[in-house]
Protein backbone atom coordinates (compact mmCIF):
# COMPACT_ATOMS: atom_id res chain seq x y z
CA UNK A 1 0.00 0.00 0.00
CA UNK A 2 2.91 2.22 0.02
CA UNK A 3 4.23 3.87 -3.56
CA UNK A 4 1.02 3.64 -6.17
CA UNK A 5 -1.01 4.82 -3.28
CA UNK A 6 1.08 7.87 -2.75
CA UNK A 7 1.24 8.53 -6.72
CA UNK A 8 -2.88 8.27 -7.00
CA UNK A 9 -2.98 10.42 -3.49
CA UNK A 10 -0.62 13.03 -5.26
CA UNK A 11 -2.72 13.01 -8.73
CA UNK A 12 -6.00 13.43 -6.24
CA UNK A 13 -5.44 15.94 -3.98
CA UNK A 14 -5.84 19.12 -6.42
CA UNK A 15 -6.91 22.31 -5.01
CA UNK A 16 -10.62 21.68 -5.09
CA UNK A 17 -12.69 23.47 -2.93
CA UNK A 18 -14.03 19.82 -1.87
CA UNK A 19 -11.61 19.40 0.65
CA UNK A 20 -14.46 19.74 3.25
CA UNK A 21 -17.63 17.62 3.06
CA UNK A 22 -18.13 16.73 -0.55
CA UNK A 23 -21.73 15.44 -0.11
CA UNK A 24 -23.67 18.62 0.79
CA UNK A 25 -24.38 20.01 4.09
CA UNK A 26 -26.90 17.77 4.80
CA UNK A 27 -23.75 15.07 5.23
CA UNK A 28 -22.26 16.54 8.56
CA UNK A 29 -24.84 15.26 10.80
CA UNK A 30 -24.51 11.97 9.53
CA UNK A 31 -20.55 12.15 9.54
CA UNK A 32 -20.78 13.09 13.40
CA UNK A 33 -23.30 9.93 13.73
CA UNK A 34 -20.13 7.78 11.95
CA UNK A 35 -17.79 9.16 14.12
CA UNK A 36 -19.87 8.92 17.59
CA UNK A 37 -19.34 4.97 18.76
CA UNK A 38 -15.82 5.31 18.39
CA UNK A 39 -15.59 8.62 20.62
CA UNK A 40 -17.90 7.50 23.18
CA UNK A 41 -16.65 4.15 23.63
CA UNK A 42 -12.90 6.44 23.79
CA UNK A 43 -13.99 8.59 26.36
CA UNK A 44 -16.30 6.30 28.99
CA UNK A 45 -13.58 3.93 28.82
CA UNK A 46 -10.17 5.15 28.84
CA UNK A 47 -10.65 9.21 29.25
CA UNK A 48 -12.97 9.20 32.07
CA UNK A 49 -11.50 6.88 34.05
CA UNK A 50 -8.52 8.70 33.80
CA UNK A 51 -10.15 11.99 34.96
CA UNK A 52 -11.95 9.96 37.50
CA UNK A 53 -8.83 7.69 38.56
CA UNK A 54 -6.84 10.91 39.18
CA UNK A 55 -9.81 12.06 41.57
CA UNK A 56 -9.47 8.71 42.87
CA UNK A 57 -5.86 9.46 43.76
CA UNK A 58 -6.28 12.17 46.23
CA UNK A 59 -9.03 10.05 48.42
CA UNK A 60 -8.78 7.15 50.76
CA UNK A 61 -11.11 5.29 48.90
CA UNK A 62 -10.95 1.23 49.54
CA UNK A 63 -13.44 -0.27 47.07
CA UNK A 64 -16.43 0.35 49.47
CA UNK A 65 -16.44 3.35 52.11
CA UNK A 66 -17.55 6.88 50.29
CA UNK A 67 -14.18 8.38 49.18
CA UNK A 68 -13.22 11.30 51.37
CA UNK A 69 -10.65 14.14 50.23
CA UNK A 70 -7.03 13.52 51.58
CA UNK A 71 -5.24 15.55 49.42
CA UNK A 72 -1.90 14.13 48.90
CA UNK A 73 -1.73 11.93 51.39
CA UNK A 74 -1.36 8.83 48.87
CA UNK A 75 1.51 10.52 46.74
CA UNK A 76 3.64 10.43 50.14
CA UNK A 77 2.68 7.11 50.75
CA UNK A 78 3.94 5.75 47.76
CA UNK A 79 6.80 7.86 47.77
CA UNK A 80 7.62 5.93 51.18
CA UNK A 81 6.41 2.80 49.75
CA UNK A 82 9.57 0.21 49.77
CA UNK A 83 7.48 -1.96 47.43
CA UNK A 84 7.04 1.15 45.55
CA UNK A 85 10.46 2.06 45.57
CA UNK A 86 11.58 -1.38 44.92
CA UNK A 87 8.99 -1.60 41.32
CA UNK A 88 10.70 1.71 40.33
CA UNK A 89 14.11 0.38 40.85
CA UNK A 90 13.34 -2.41 38.99
CA UNK A 91 11.41 -0.39 36.25
CA UNK A 92 15.23 1.73 35.87
CA UNK A 93 16.95 -1.96 35.37
CA UNK A 94 14.76 -2.66 32.99
CA UNK A 95 14.83 0.48 31.06
CA UNK A 96 18.78 0.51 31.16
CA UNK A 97 18.76 -2.53 28.85
CA UNK A 98 16.78 -0.58 26.17
CA UNK A 99 20.54 -0.05 23.88
CA UNK A 100 19.81 -4.23 23.76
CA UNK A 101 16.60 -4.37 22.79
CA UNK A 102 17.21 -1.66 19.85
CA UNK A 103 20.73 -2.69 18.98
CA UNK A 104 20.27 -6.20 18.50
CA UNK A 105 17.12 -6.36 16.19
CA UNK A 106 18.86 -3.23 14.64
CA UNK A 107 21.74 -5.81 13.65
CA UNK A 108 19.88 -8.17 12.39
CA UNK A 109 17.43 -6.23 10.30
CA UNK A 110 20.47 -4.92 8.62
CA UNK A 111 21.65 -7.84 7.92
CA UNK A 112 18.80 -9.22 6.52
CA UNK A 113 18.57 -6.15 4.91
CA UNK A 114 21.96 -6.46 3.63
CA UNK A 115 20.87 -10.10 1.71
CA UNK A 116 22.14 -12.55 4.36
CA UNK A 117 21.18 -16.20 2.96
CA UNK A 118 18.32 -17.37 4.33
CA UNK A 119 16.94 -14.00 5.56
CA UNK A 120 13.37 -14.38 4.41
CA UNK A 121 13.13 -17.24 6.73
CA UNK A 122 15.18 -15.68 9.36
CA UNK A 123 12.50 -12.92 9.55
CA UNK A 124 9.66 -15.47 10.12
CA UNK A 125 11.29 -17.21 12.91
CA UNK A 126 12.50 -14.47 14.58
CA UNK A 127 9.10 -12.69 14.54
CA UNK A 128 7.15 -15.91 15.49
CA UNK A 129 7.73 -15.58 19.09
CA UNK A 130 5.72 -12.14 19.48
CA UNK A 131 2.59 -13.10 18.24
CA UNK A 132 2.67 -15.77 20.69
CA UNK A 133 0.62 -13.85 23.74
CA UNK A 134 2.49 -13.14 27.51
CA UNK A 135 0.95 -15.88 29.08
CA UNK A 136 1.74 -18.97 26.40
CA UNK A 137 5.79 -17.38 26.77
CA UNK A 138 5.50 -17.49 30.01
CA UNK A 139 3.96 -20.80 30.68
CA UNK A 140 6.56 -22.12 28.16
CA UNK A 141 9.38 -20.48 30.40
CA UNK A 142 8.37 -21.53 33.56
CA UNK A 143 8.31 -24.97 32.56
CA UNK A 144 12.40 -24.29 31.43
CA UNK A 145 13.73 -22.06 33.47
CA UNK A 146 12.05 -23.84 37.51
CA UNK A 147 14.09 -25.00 39.51
CA UNK A 148 13.31 -28.49 38.48
CA UNK A 149 12.95 -27.12 35.22
CA UNK A 150 14.32 -28.26 31.80
CA UNK A 151 17.15 -25.55 31.67
CA UNK A 152 18.47 -26.96 34.61
CA UNK A 153 18.34 -30.49 34.28
CA UNK A 154 20.00 -29.71 30.56
CA UNK A 155 23.04 -27.87 33.20
CA UNK A 156 23.43 -30.76 35.32
CA UNK A 157 23.61 -33.32 32.94
CA UNK A 158 26.60 -31.09 30.92
CA UNK A 159 28.24 -30.87 34.69
CA UNK A 160 26.88 -27.48 35.83
CA UNK A 161 25.47 -26.21 39.18
CA UNK A 162 21.62 -25.30 39.19
CA UNK A 163 20.64 -22.20 39.30
CA UNK A 164 17.02 -20.68 40.51
CA UNK A 165 16.97 -18.80 37.63
CA UNK A 166 13.13 -17.67 38.93
CA UNK A 167 13.28 -18.16 42.42
CA UNK A 168 16.33 -15.94 43.50
CA UNK A 169 16.01 -12.35 43.23
CA UNK A 170 19.54 -11.62 41.80
CA UNK A 171 18.53 -13.80 38.69
CA UNK A 172 14.67 -13.56 38.32
CA UNK A 173 14.51 -9.86 37.22
CA UNK A 174 16.86 -10.51 34.31
CA UNK A 175 15.40 -14.00 33.77
CA UNK A 176 12.02 -12.03 32.97
CA UNK A 177 13.92 -9.34 30.81
CA UNK A 178 15.57 -12.04 29.15
CA UNK A 179 12.11 -13.81 28.34
CA UNK A 180 10.44 -10.64 27.36
CA UNK A 181 13.73 -9.50 25.00
CA UNK A 182 13.25 -13.10 23.59
CA UNK A 183 9.21 -12.70 22.58
CA UNK A 184 9.13 -9.62 21.32
CA UNK A 185 12.63 -7.99 19.67
CA UNK A 186 11.10 -9.36 16.45
CA UNK A 187 8.40 -6.25 16.49
CA UNK A 188 11.33 -4.14 16.44
CA UNK A 189 12.81 -6.27 13.58
CA UNK A 190 9.80 -5.59 11.65
CA UNK A 191 9.63 -2.11 11.94
CA UNK A 192 13.40 -1.61 10.99
CA UNK A 193 13.04 -3.75 8.01
CA UNK A 194 10.56 -1.48 6.84
CA UNK A 195 12.51 1.33 7.43
CA UNK A 196 15.58 0.12 5.51
CA UNK A 197 13.11 -0.42 2.50
CA UNK A 198 12.59 3.13 2.59
CA UNK A 199 16.35 3.74 1.98
CA UNK A 200 17.21 4.58 -1.61
CA UNK A 201 19.70 1.64 -2.96
CA UNK A 202 21.27 3.90 -4.92
CA UNK A 203 22.89 5.85 -1.98
CA UNK A 204 24.15 2.32 -1.20
CA UNK A 205 25.35 2.09 -4.65
CA UNK A 206 27.21 4.97 -4.61
CA UNK A 207 28.74 4.05 -1.30
CA UNK A 208 29.81 0.54 -2.51
CA UNK A 209 31.41 2.48 -5.76
CA UNK A 210 33.67 4.70 -3.31
CA UNK A 211 35.12 1.37 -1.97
CA UNK A 212 33.33 1.87 1.10
CA UNK A 213 33.32 -0.61 3.66
CA UNK A 214 30.26 -3.11 5.02
CA UNK A 215 30.63 -1.49 8.22
CA UNK A 216 31.23 2.19 7.12
CA UNK A 217 27.97 2.06 4.78
CA UNK A 218 25.69 1.10 8.09
CA UNK A 219 27.31 3.63 10.09
CA UNK A 220 27.50 6.60 7.83
CA UNK A 221 24.50 5.97 5.56
CA UNK A 222 22.06 3.21 6.69
CA UNK A 223 21.00 3.98 10.31
CA UNK A 224 21.35 8.13 10.01
CA UNK A 225 19.07 7.69 7.00
CA UNK A 226 16.84 5.75 9.15
CA UNK A 227 17.18 7.83 12.25
CA UNK A 228 13.32 8.33 12.85
CA UNK A 229 12.27 4.80 12.52
CA UNK A 230 14.99 4.01 15.34
CA UNK A 231 13.38 6.71 17.85
CA UNK A 232 9.57 5.60 16.96
CA UNK A 233 11.00 1.91 17.88
CA UNK A 234 12.95 3.36 21.03
CA UNK A 235 9.01 4.68 21.99
CA UNK A 236 7.58 2.14 21.83
CA UNK A 237 9.45 -0.10 23.13
CA UNK A 238 10.44 2.03 26.50
CA UNK A 239 6.44 2.46 26.33
CA UNK A 240 6.05 -1.59 25.92
CA UNK A 241 8.64 -1.47 29.05
CA UNK A 242 6.33 -0.05 31.23
CA UNK A 243 2.85 -0.97 30.21
CA UNK A 244 3.24 -4.51 28.47
CA UNK A 245 4.82 -6.61 31.22
CA UNK A 246 1.85 -7.83 33.05
CA UNK A 247 1.14 -10.87 31.65
CA UNK A 248 4.24 -11.77 32.19
CA UNK A 249 5.28 -11.37 35.31
CA UNK A 250 2.13 -12.59 35.95
CA UNK A 251 2.34 -16.31 34.94
CA UNK A 252 6.46 -16.59 35.13
CA UNK A 253 7.27 -15.18 38.28
CA UNK A 254 4.12 -13.33 40.16
CA UNK A 255 6.17 -10.25 41.41
CA UNK A 256 8.51 -12.36 43.58
CA UNK A 257 10.73 -13.62 44.82
CA UNK A 258 10.11 -10.98 47.21
CA UNK A 259 9.94 -8.05 45.17
CA UNK A 260 12.44 -8.91 42.53
CA UNK A 261 10.17 -8.62 39.75
CA UNK A 262 7.71 -6.24 40.37
CA UNK A 263 6.58 -3.81 38.11
CA UNK A 264 4.58 -0.71 38.63
CA UNK A 265 2.10 -1.54 36.80
CA UNK A 266 1.91 -5.53 38.03
CA UNK A 267 2.29 -3.55 41.39
CA UNK A 268 -1.19 -1.78 40.85
CA UNK A 269 -3.16 -4.75 40.28
CA UNK A 270 -1.63 -6.11 43.58
CA UNK A 271 -2.98 -2.81 45.01
CA UNK A 272 -6.12 -2.54 43.99
CA UNK A 273 -7.20 -6.50 43.56
CA UNK A 274 -5.88 -7.82 46.94
CA UNK A 275 -5.07 -5.41 49.31
CA UNK A 276 -8.09 -3.36 48.22
CA UNK A 277 -6.88 -0.06 48.01
CA UNK A 278 -8.10 1.66 44.82
CA UNK A 279 -6.96 5.19 45.72
CA UNK A 280 -3.27 4.31 46.39
CA UNK A 281 -2.91 1.99 43.47
CA UNK A 282 -4.65 5.52 41.56
CA UNK A 283 -1.68 7.32 42.80
CA UNK A 284 0.21 4.69 41.28
CA UNK A 285 -1.80 4.73 38.06
CA UNK A 286 -0.94 8.63 38.21
CA UNK A 287 2.77 8.12 38.53
CA UNK A 288 2.41 5.26 35.62
CA UNK A 289 0.75 7.99 33.35
CA UNK A 290 3.18 10.93 34.28
CA UNK A 291 6.22 8.34 33.04
CA UNK A 292 4.62 6.70 30.21
CA UNK A 293 2.90 10.17 29.01
CA UNK A 294 5.64 12.39 27.00
CA UNK A 295 6.83 9.02 25.47
CA UNK A 296 3.28 8.38 24.23
CA UNK A 297 3.07 12.00 23.32
CA UNK A 298 5.94 11.50 21.11
CA UNK A 299 4.48 8.18 19.50
CA UNK A 300 1.12 9.73 18.86
CA UNK A 301 3.14 12.91 17.51
CA UNK A 302 4.83 10.70 14.65
CA UNK A 303 1.58 8.29 14.09
CA UNK A 304 -0.34 11.71 13.00
CA UNK A 305 2.45 13.11 11.10
CA UNK A 306 2.69 9.86 9.22
CA UNK A 307 -1.14 9.27 8.58
CA UNK A 308 -1.14 12.48 6.25
CA UNK A 309 -4.17 14.20 7.15
CA UNK B 1 35.64 -4.28 -6.86
CA UNK B 2 34.49 -7.72 -8.12
CA UNK B 3 36.99 -8.84 -4.62
CA UNK B 4 35.25 -6.23 -2.55
CA UNK B 5 31.79 -8.02 -3.53
CA UNK B 6 32.77 -11.27 -3.22
CA UNK B 7 34.36 -10.50 0.47
CA UNK B 8 31.24 -9.10 1.01
CA UNK B 9 29.38 -12.37 0.38
CA UNK B 10 31.94 -14.33 1.99
CA UNK B 11 31.42 -12.38 5.54
CA UNK B 12 27.47 -12.42 4.79
CA UNK B 13 27.52 -16.30 4.77
CA UNK B 14 29.60 -16.06 7.89
CA UNK B 15 27.00 -13.80 9.73
CA UNK B 16 24.67 -16.33 8.64
CA UNK B 17 25.64 -19.12 10.91
CA UNK B 18 25.11 -17.26 14.23
CA UNK B 19 22.19 -16.00 13.13
CA UNK B 20 20.57 -19.38 12.37
CA UNK B 21 21.78 -20.52 15.91
CA UNK B 22 19.48 -17.67 16.95
CA UNK B 23 16.77 -18.81 15.53
CA UNK B 24 16.86 -22.23 16.63
CA UNK B 25 17.05 -20.83 19.75
CA UNK B 26 13.68 -18.70 18.65
CA UNK B 27 12.02 -22.07 18.02
CA UNK B 28 13.57 -24.54 20.42
CA UNK B 29 11.47 -23.69 23.48
CA UNK B 30 7.89 -24.07 21.26
CA UNK B 31 9.67 -27.44 19.76
CA UNK B 32 10.36 -28.18 23.68
CA UNK B 33 6.64 -27.30 24.38
CA UNK B 34 4.64 -29.38 21.57
CA UNK B 35 7.62 -32.44 22.35
CA UNK B 36 6.44 -32.28 25.75
CA UNK B 37 2.84 -32.75 25.42
CA UNK B 38 3.25 -35.60 23.09
CA UNK B 39 4.76 -37.79 25.64
CA UNK B 40 3.21 -39.29 29.06
CA UNK B 41 3.90 -38.02 32.64
CA UNK B 42 6.43 -41.00 33.15
CA UNK B 43 8.00 -40.58 30.07
CA UNK B 44 8.70 -36.52 30.54
CA UNK B 45 10.18 -37.35 34.22
CA UNK B 46 12.62 -40.06 32.58
CA UNK B 47 13.51 -37.91 28.98
CA UNK B 48 12.66 -34.15 29.32
CA UNK B 49 14.36 -33.73 25.92
CA UNK B 50 14.82 -36.86 23.36
CA UNK B 51 12.14 -36.88 20.96
CA UNK B 52 8.90 -38.36 22.06
CA UNK B 53 9.30 -41.51 19.93
CA UNK B 54 5.76 -42.99 21.10
CA UNK B 55 3.60 -39.73 21.01
CA UNK B 56 0.22 -39.67 23.27
CA UNK B 57 -2.38 -37.60 22.89
CA UNK B 58 -3.98 -38.10 26.36
CA UNK B 59 -2.80 -35.24 27.65
CA UNK B 60 -4.42 -32.95 24.61
CA UNK B 61 -7.82 -34.99 25.42
CA UNK B 62 -7.29 -34.71 29.56
CA UNK B 63 -6.26 -30.87 29.00
CA UNK B 64 -9.13 -29.82 26.26
CA UNK B 65 -12.09 -31.99 29.00
CA UNK B 66 -11.23 -32.42 32.67
CA UNK B 67 -9.40 -29.13 32.51
CA UNK B 68 -12.04 -27.34 31.33
CA UNK B 69 -10.15 -25.80 28.10
CA UNK B 70 -12.74 -26.77 26.05
CA UNK B 71 -15.27 -24.34 27.60
CA UNK B 72 -12.49 -21.41 27.88
CA UNK B 73 -12.19 -22.19 23.95
CA UNK B 74 -15.18 -21.23 23.44
CA UNK B 75 -15.64 -18.43 25.53
CA UNK B 76 -12.18 -17.20 23.81
CA UNK B 77 -13.76 -17.34 20.29
CA UNK B 78 -16.89 -15.89 20.96
CA UNK B 79 -15.25 -12.86 22.29
CA UNK B 80 -12.36 -12.66 19.88
CA UNK B 81 -14.90 -12.94 17.17
CA UNK B 82 -17.27 -10.00 18.74
CA UNK B 83 -15.16 -7.75 19.41
CA UNK B 84 -13.05 -7.92 16.02
CA UNK B 85 -16.39 -7.32 13.86
CA UNK B 86 -17.33 -4.51 16.29
CA UNK B 87 -13.84 -2.67 16.42
CA UNK B 88 -14.00 -3.07 12.45
CA UNK B 89 -17.46 -2.18 12.22
CA UNK B 90 -16.78 1.26 14.14
CA UNK B 91 -13.18 1.54 12.87
CA UNK B 92 -14.52 1.70 9.44
CA UNK B 93 -17.17 4.10 9.87
CA UNK B 94 -15.12 6.18 12.07
CA UNK B 95 -12.25 6.35 9.27
CA UNK B 96 -14.75 7.12 6.66
CA UNK B 97 -15.89 10.08 8.64
CA UNK B 98 -12.58 11.44 9.92
CA UNK B 99 -10.74 10.71 6.29
CA UNK B 100 -13.17 11.24 3.48
CA UNK B 101 -16.21 13.22 4.73
CA UNK B 102 -14.76 15.98 7.37
CA UNK B 103 -16.45 18.22 9.57
CA UNK B 104 -15.88 20.88 12.03
CA UNK B 105 -13.78 19.17 14.97
CA UNK B 106 -13.21 16.47 12.84
CA UNK B 107 -9.50 16.69 13.35
CA UNK B 108 -9.69 17.06 16.82
CA UNK B 109 -11.80 13.95 17.38
CA UNK B 110 -8.98 12.35 15.72
CA UNK B 111 -6.44 13.60 18.15
CA UNK B 112 -8.68 13.03 20.66
CA UNK B 113 -9.11 8.88 19.85
CA UNK B 114 -5.82 8.83 19.16
CA UNK B 115 -4.28 10.43 22.65
CA UNK B 116 -6.64 7.83 24.50
CA UNK B 117 -3.33 5.25 23.03
CA UNK B 118 -1.66 7.16 26.17
CA UNK B 119 -3.95 5.74 28.33
CA UNK B 120 -3.73 1.72 29.00
CA UNK B 121 -5.27 -0.17 31.10
CA UNK B 122 -3.32 -0.48 33.88
CA UNK B 123 -3.48 3.06 34.14
CA UNK B 124 -7.12 3.35 34.47
CA UNK B 125 -7.98 0.07 36.03
CA UNK B 126 -9.73 1.13 39.08
CA UNK B 127 -12.36 3.70 37.47
CA UNK B 128 -12.08 1.29 33.95
CA UNK B 129 -13.67 -1.40 36.72
CA UNK B 130 -15.99 0.91 38.39
CA UNK B 131 -17.08 2.13 35.01
CA UNK B 132 -17.35 -1.67 33.78
CA UNK B 133 -19.49 -2.23 37.33
CA UNK B 134 -22.04 0.36 37.16
CA UNK B 135 -22.68 -0.32 33.48
CA UNK B 136 -23.63 -3.54 34.26
CA UNK B 137 -20.96 -5.31 31.74
CA UNK B 138 -18.99 -7.38 34.74
CA UNK B 139 -18.93 -10.76 34.02
CA UNK B 140 -20.51 -10.92 30.72
CA UNK B 141 -19.22 -11.54 27.34
CA UNK B 142 -20.72 -8.98 25.77
CA UNK B 143 -18.71 -6.79 28.28
CA UNK B 144 -15.61 -7.95 27.48
CA UNK B 145 -16.26 -7.43 23.77
CA UNK B 146 -16.76 -3.84 24.46
CA UNK B 147 -13.88 -3.64 27.18
CA UNK B 148 -11.79 -4.93 23.95
CA UNK B 149 -13.51 -2.57 21.44
CA UNK B 150 -12.70 0.29 23.97
CA UNK B 151 -9.13 -0.65 24.61
CA UNK B 152 -7.91 -1.77 20.93
CA UNK B 153 -10.24 0.83 19.33
CA UNK B 154 -7.35 3.60 18.65
CA UNK B 155 -4.74 2.35 16.36
CA UNK B 156 -7.80 0.66 14.39
CA UNK B 157 -8.97 3.75 13.93
CA UNK B 158 -5.67 5.63 12.89
CA UNK B 159 -5.42 3.25 10.62
CA UNK B 160 -8.45 2.84 8.90
CA UNK B 161 -8.10 7.07 8.66
CA UNK B 162 -4.74 6.77 7.83
CA UNK B 163 -5.70 4.45 4.50
CA UNK B 164 -8.84 6.03 3.79
CA UNK B 165 -6.67 9.49 3.49
CA UNK B 166 -4.66 7.71 0.72
CA UNK B 167 -7.79 6.72 -0.93
CA UNK B 168 -8.32 9.00 -4.27
CA UNK B 169 -11.24 11.49 -3.99
CA UNK B 170 -12.31 11.39 -7.41
CA UNK B 171 -13.98 7.52 -6.23
CA UNK B 172 -16.45 9.66 -3.76
CA UNK B 173 -16.96 12.18 -5.86
CA UNK B 174 -18.32 9.96 -8.73
CA UNK B 175 -20.03 8.59 -6.23
CA UNK B 176 -21.61 11.97 -4.92
CA UNK B 177 -22.94 12.61 -8.80
CA UNK B 178 -24.48 8.90 -8.25
CA UNK B 179 -26.86 10.82 -5.74
CA UNK B 180 -25.63 7.97 -3.74
CA UNK B 181 -26.37 8.38 -0.16
CA UNK B 182 -23.99 8.34 2.77
CA UNK B 183 -24.26 4.91 3.93
CA UNK B 184 -24.73 3.53 0.77
CA UNK B 185 -21.08 5.18 0.03
CA UNK B 186 -19.76 3.31 2.85
CA UNK B 187 -21.39 0.11 2.14
CA UNK B 188 -20.67 -0.13 -1.53
CA UNK B 189 -17.10 1.74 -1.77
CA UNK B 190 -15.49 2.17 1.95
CA UNK B 191 -15.79 -1.17 3.02
CA UNK B 192 -14.46 -2.84 -0.42
CA UNK B 193 -11.92 -0.42 -1.06
CA UNK B 194 -10.66 -0.33 2.96
CA UNK B 195 -10.66 -4.33 2.60
CA UNK B 196 -6.32 -4.20 2.71
CA UNK B 197 -6.64 -2.28 6.10
CA UNK B 198 -9.67 -4.15 7.23
CA UNK B 199 -8.29 -7.49 6.85
CA UNK B 200 -4.58 -6.54 8.38
CA UNK B 201 -6.82 -4.53 11.64
CA UNK B 202 -8.85 -7.83 11.74
CA UNK B 203 -5.60 -9.92 11.97
CA UNK B 204 -4.15 -8.23 14.41
CA UNK B 205 -6.80 -7.40 16.48
CA UNK B 206 -7.38 -11.03 16.62
CA UNK B 207 -4.08 -12.06 18.02
CA UNK B 208 -4.55 -8.78 20.47
CA UNK B 209 -7.92 -10.03 21.82
CA UNK B 210 -7.15 -13.67 21.93
CA UNK B 211 -3.83 -12.97 23.95
CA UNK B 212 -5.12 -10.82 26.32
CA UNK B 213 -4.59 -11.39 29.81
CA UNK B 214 -5.30 -8.33 32.34
CA UNK B 215 -8.83 -7.08 31.09
CA UNK B 216 -10.32 -11.15 30.56
CA UNK B 217 -9.24 -11.65 34.29
CA UNK B 218 -10.58 -7.97 35.17
CA UNK B 219 -13.87 -8.45 33.06
CA UNK B 220 -14.78 -12.00 33.32
CA UNK B 221 -14.92 -13.03 36.69
CA UNK B 222 -16.69 -16.59 36.75
CA UNK B 223 -16.08 -17.20 33.18
CA UNK B 224 -12.95 -17.75 31.92
CA UNK B 225 -11.13 -17.07 28.67
CA UNK B 226 -8.63 -19.71 27.18
CA UNK B 227 -5.40 -16.88 28.33
CA UNK B 228 -6.85 -17.13 32.17
CA UNK B 229 -7.30 -20.89 32.12
CA UNK B 230 -3.76 -20.89 30.75
CA UNK B 231 -2.29 -19.27 33.85
CA UNK B 232 -4.69 -21.47 36.42
CA UNK B 233 -3.11 -24.10 34.68
CA UNK B 234 -0.08 -23.21 34.96
CA UNK B 235 -0.42 -22.43 38.61
CA UNK B 236 -2.28 -26.18 39.57
CA UNK B 237 -0.07 -28.32 37.82
CA UNK B 238 3.05 -27.45 38.09
CA UNK B 239 4.51 -30.98 38.54
CA UNK B 240 2.71 -31.94 35.33
CA UNK B 241 4.71 -30.83 32.80
CA UNK B 242 3.27 -32.52 29.88
CA UNK B 243 -0.51 -31.68 30.45
CA UNK B 244 0.45 -27.68 30.77
CA UNK B 245 2.49 -27.93 27.41
CA UNK B 246 -0.50 -29.71 25.91
CA UNK B 247 -2.83 -27.17 27.09
CA UNK B 248 -0.15 -24.47 25.82
CA UNK B 249 -0.53 -25.86 22.48
CA UNK B 250 -4.27 -26.03 22.27
CA UNK B 251 -4.21 -22.23 23.26
CA UNK B 252 -1.81 -21.30 20.79
CA UNK B 253 -2.81 -23.40 18.06
CA UNK B 254 -5.22 -21.01 16.36
CA UNK B 255 -2.31 -17.84 16.65
CA UNK B 256 0.12 -20.20 15.07
CA UNK B 257 -2.42 -21.51 12.17
CA UNK B 258 -3.11 -17.52 11.88
CA UNK B 259 0.23 -16.36 11.61
CA UNK B 260 1.15 -18.93 8.91
CA UNK B 261 -1.60 -18.23 6.69
CA UNK B 262 -1.32 -14.03 7.12
CA UNK B 263 2.11 -13.21 7.64
CA UNK B 264 2.69 -11.11 5.07
CA UNK B 265 -0.86 -8.60 6.37
CA UNK B 266 1.02 -8.82 10.08
CA UNK B 267 4.30 -8.21 8.85
CA UNK B 268 2.79 -5.37 7.19
CA UNK B 269 0.61 -4.19 9.72
CA UNK B 270 3.30 -4.17 12.62
CA UNK B 271 4.80 -1.26 11.25
CA UNK B 272 2.06 1.12 10.45
CA UNK B 273 2.50 4.38 11.86
CA UNK B 274 6.15 4.15 12.46
CA UNK B 275 6.74 4.56 8.29
CA UNK B 276 5.01 7.10 6.09
CA UNK B 277 2.51 5.73 3.83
Amino acid sequence: MTSTMIAKETESRQPTAGRRSIFGNNAHRLAYLFVLPALVLVILFRIVPLIWGLGYSFTDYNGMSTPTFVGVQNYVAIAHDPVFLDSLINMLILLATLPIWIGLPLVLAILIHQGVPGGKLFRAVYFFPAVLSSVIVGAIFNMLLRYDGSFNAALKAMGFSAIDWLGNSNTALFSLIAVQLWATFGMSLLIFLAGLSTVPSDMLEAAKLDGAKLMQTWWYIVIPSIRPIIEFAAVVTTIGMLTSMFGLIYVLTAGGPGTATTLPEFLIWLEQGKMNRPGYASAISMVLFLMMGGLAWIQIRIMSKNADL
Amino acid sequence: MAAVERKQKRVLWAISIPMAILALSAVYPIFFTINAALKTRKGFVLDRFGLATDPTFANFSQAWNQSRLSEYFTNSVVVTIGAVLLLLLVSSLAGYALAILRFRGSKLIFTIILVSLMIPVQVVLVPFYRTMIALDLINSRAGLIIAYTAFFLPFSVYLMTAFYARLPRELFEAAQIDGAGLVQVWWHIMLPMGKPALITLGILNTLYCWNDLLISLLVLQDQRTLMVGIAALRGEYTTNVPLLAAGICLAAAPIVIIYMIFQRQIVSGIAVGAVKG
